[in-house]
């Protein structure tokens, strides 16, 4: 099953809109996501690096083409703006930018309370063999 | 003053819990040796198919790489581990808490499968005085599956997460 990975966030992602190089996915991120009792113990924060997840997961679900599936190369950027708790709903709003043979994810992530995250994630097209 | 840094002996489980707050699923360090306070440090974390990410991996998937967030999620903790050594605050509701604040320039070179042992070096570049900056990579069997061009974190009233 090609395209299926392990990954920390387990809920589901739903496309909101997906257009010309452009998408918005959204991401809830319930009580139960298997990555609260240990992060933290008493006060469940989700982890940055899920939020990353999230818009990682949307760019795989809204890809900018047809064709290959893409694999994440690099994070060129990220910078937290504001915590995510259990119960949001990460939203992730990106643009996508070819660079060679690369795709550069451009995202926003907003949750209810404003903007959580400025995440840039590249990605390349993963070579699937014979 | 002297210029002869002190290098901390080998860290085991119940130390790394002393300084950082993360607990099972998500204390991703196993071991530090190497701790060079205000300098650096390296960490291992042995990845296994029996962690829950692999929980909901169909059996005939053909990927079976460690989740890549988590490949980073694991060097930041190492490199937690060297902000908080001298100030160890294992708790998230008082005081100064350490928070994530960014990453730049992150290449995720090889994929890491089950199996492998994650060797993570961690370099400080910068320390202001809420604000520390650090650098490194991460190999297996000697070969690099993960470098970090930048990492900040942050020190912040642990009220800016209580509200």
């Amino acid at each position: 099953m090609a395209g299926v990975a392990a990954s920390p966030v387990t809920a589901a992602v739903t496309v909101l809109d997906h257009g010309d190089r452009h998408a918005v996915t959204e991401v809830v991120v319930d009580p139960g996501q298997q990555v609260f009792p240990g992060h933290y113990p008493g006060f469940p924060i989700f982890p940055g690096v899920c939020v990353v997840e999230c818009v990682n997961l949307g760019a795989q679900a809204a890809p900018p083409v047809a064709g290959p599936p893409l694999g994440l190369v690099a994070v060129e950027s990220t910078r937290f703006q504001s915590p995510v708790f259990p119960g949001d709903t990460v939203k992730s709003e990106f643009d996508w930018v070819a660079d060679g043979a690369d795709w550069l994810c451009k995202a926003q992530v907003h949750t209810a309370r404003g903007r959580a995250a400025q995440v840039r994630l590249r990605y390349r097209p993963v070579e699937t063999g014979a | 003053m002297t210029a002869v840094a002190t290098t901390v002996g080998t860290l085991g489980l119940a130390e790394i819990k002393k300084v950082l707050p993360h607990r099972f699923p998500m204390l991703l360090v196993d071991r530090v040796t190497d701790l060079e306070p205000g300098v650096g440090l390296t960490a291992y974390k042995a990845v296994t198919a029996n962690e829950p990410w692999y929980a909901a991996l169909p059996d005939d998937a053909t990927d079976a790489s460690y989740p890549r967030v988590l490949l980073v999620e694991s060097w930041c903790q190492a490199a937690g581990v060297l902000v908080a050594w001298e100030n160890p605050n294992p708790d998230v509701l008082t005081g100064q808490v350490m928070l994530f604040g960014g990453m730049a320039d992150i290449e995720f070179t090889a994929p890491v499968l089950p199996g492998s042992v994650l060797e993570h070096r961690i370099r400080l570049m910068r320390a202001l005085s809420d604000t520390v900056i650090f650098e490194g990579e991460s190999l297996v069997d000697g070969e690099v599956v993960l470098t970090v061009g930048r990492v900040v974190m942050a020190m912040r009233p642990a009220s800016e997460l209580t509200g």
